[in-house]
């Protein structure tokens, strides 16, 4: 991400220029969209959520103050709309899942007994992560997935910096629990 | 006598429980140095907690190469569309 980029683009996005926002787009929609991903249950939905989200920052645009960075706002935004797909679906079945699918690794290492290795790893994490409450799957997805920091995760979950480690100490050990036999360390105890 | 202080049972039931309780910052890096220094001296003197730090390490970092194989298809398109067709001039200051 390129936070001066950004601050141009949102500059001249805040004048309504629709160009400048959809230049935003280009940079954050599909990262945003890997967020809701893990959120949100449904793929349609989750594409939709990210619209919505996208739709919403361009017509507040004028009330964003620069105080965080774009990218924090901007998910702060999709993480509201995807809480608000997964409420409305809460009356008709699961809130949250994460896809079935197992993607393969780009790079599959060394050989085929890795590379089973890795897919069940990564079947196993994402398993993990989806059996997680909201409140501590969201600081795990954006903090050590998506690479934000301790504190643009906090500020985008809107809570203290103490609260969103707190919250993620213990998402990490409850997916640590629930992946330790396919951990390389862990199988041959 | 550096390891006899680690494994006095005072220190030591205290340090594993700090080392438990904060071993996400420490993996993050995210400790003062003192704090710090006395989790990676419990971790060379308690096997379970070295292993339970292993185990998490290998947990985040299994967790970050969850990015990068992530191969949804693109939906700036989408996101684009849905904004010509319905995104008004935004709101004033």
């Amino acid at each position: 991400m390129t936070p001066c980029e950004d601050d141009d683009l949102v500059a001249r996005a805040k004048q309504g220029d629709r160009e400048a926002f959809e230049a935003l787009v280009r940079l954050h929609a599909d990262r945003l969209h890997a967020v809701v991903r893990r959120l949100v249950d449904d793929p349609g939905e989750a594409e939709e959520a990210t619209q919505e989200a996208f739709l919403r920052a361009w017509r507040s645009i004028g009330r964003f103050k620069g105080d965080s960075q774009f990218f924090t706002w901007l998910y702060r935004i999709g993480v509201n709309e995807a809480h608000r797909i997964t409420s409305r679906r809460a009356g008709r079945g699961p809130v949250v899942r994460l896809d079935d699918e197992v993607v393969q690794p780009s790079d599959p290492g060394p050989g085929p007994a890795t590379r089973v290795e890795h897919a069940d790893l990564r079947a196993a994490l994402e398993a993990a992560i989806g059996a997680l409450e909201p409140e501590y799957r969201i600081p795990l997805v954006l903090r050590d997935i998506e690479g934000l920091s301790t504190a643009e995760a906090a500020q985008v979950m809107d809570i203290g910096e103490a609260a969103l480690k707190s919250r993620l100490h213990r998402a990490r050990l409850a997916v640590r629990d629930a992946v330790r036999d396919y951990l390389p360390d862990e199988a041959d105890r | 006598m550096m390891r006899a202080m680690l494994l006095h049972p005072w220190r030591f039931g205290h340090d594993h429980r700090m080392t438990r309780a904060l071993a996400s910052n420490f993996l993050d890096g995210e400790l003062d140095q003192d704090r710090s220094a006395r989790v990676a001296a419990h971790a060379h003197v308690c096997p379970p907690c070295a292993r339970f730090l292993a185990s998490l390490r290998q947990t985040i970092t299994g967790l970050r190469d969850l990015r990068e194989t992530s191969e949804a298809p693109s939906v700036r398109d989408g996101v684009i569309d849905r904004l010509r067709s319905e995104g008004q001039a935004p709101d004033g200051d």
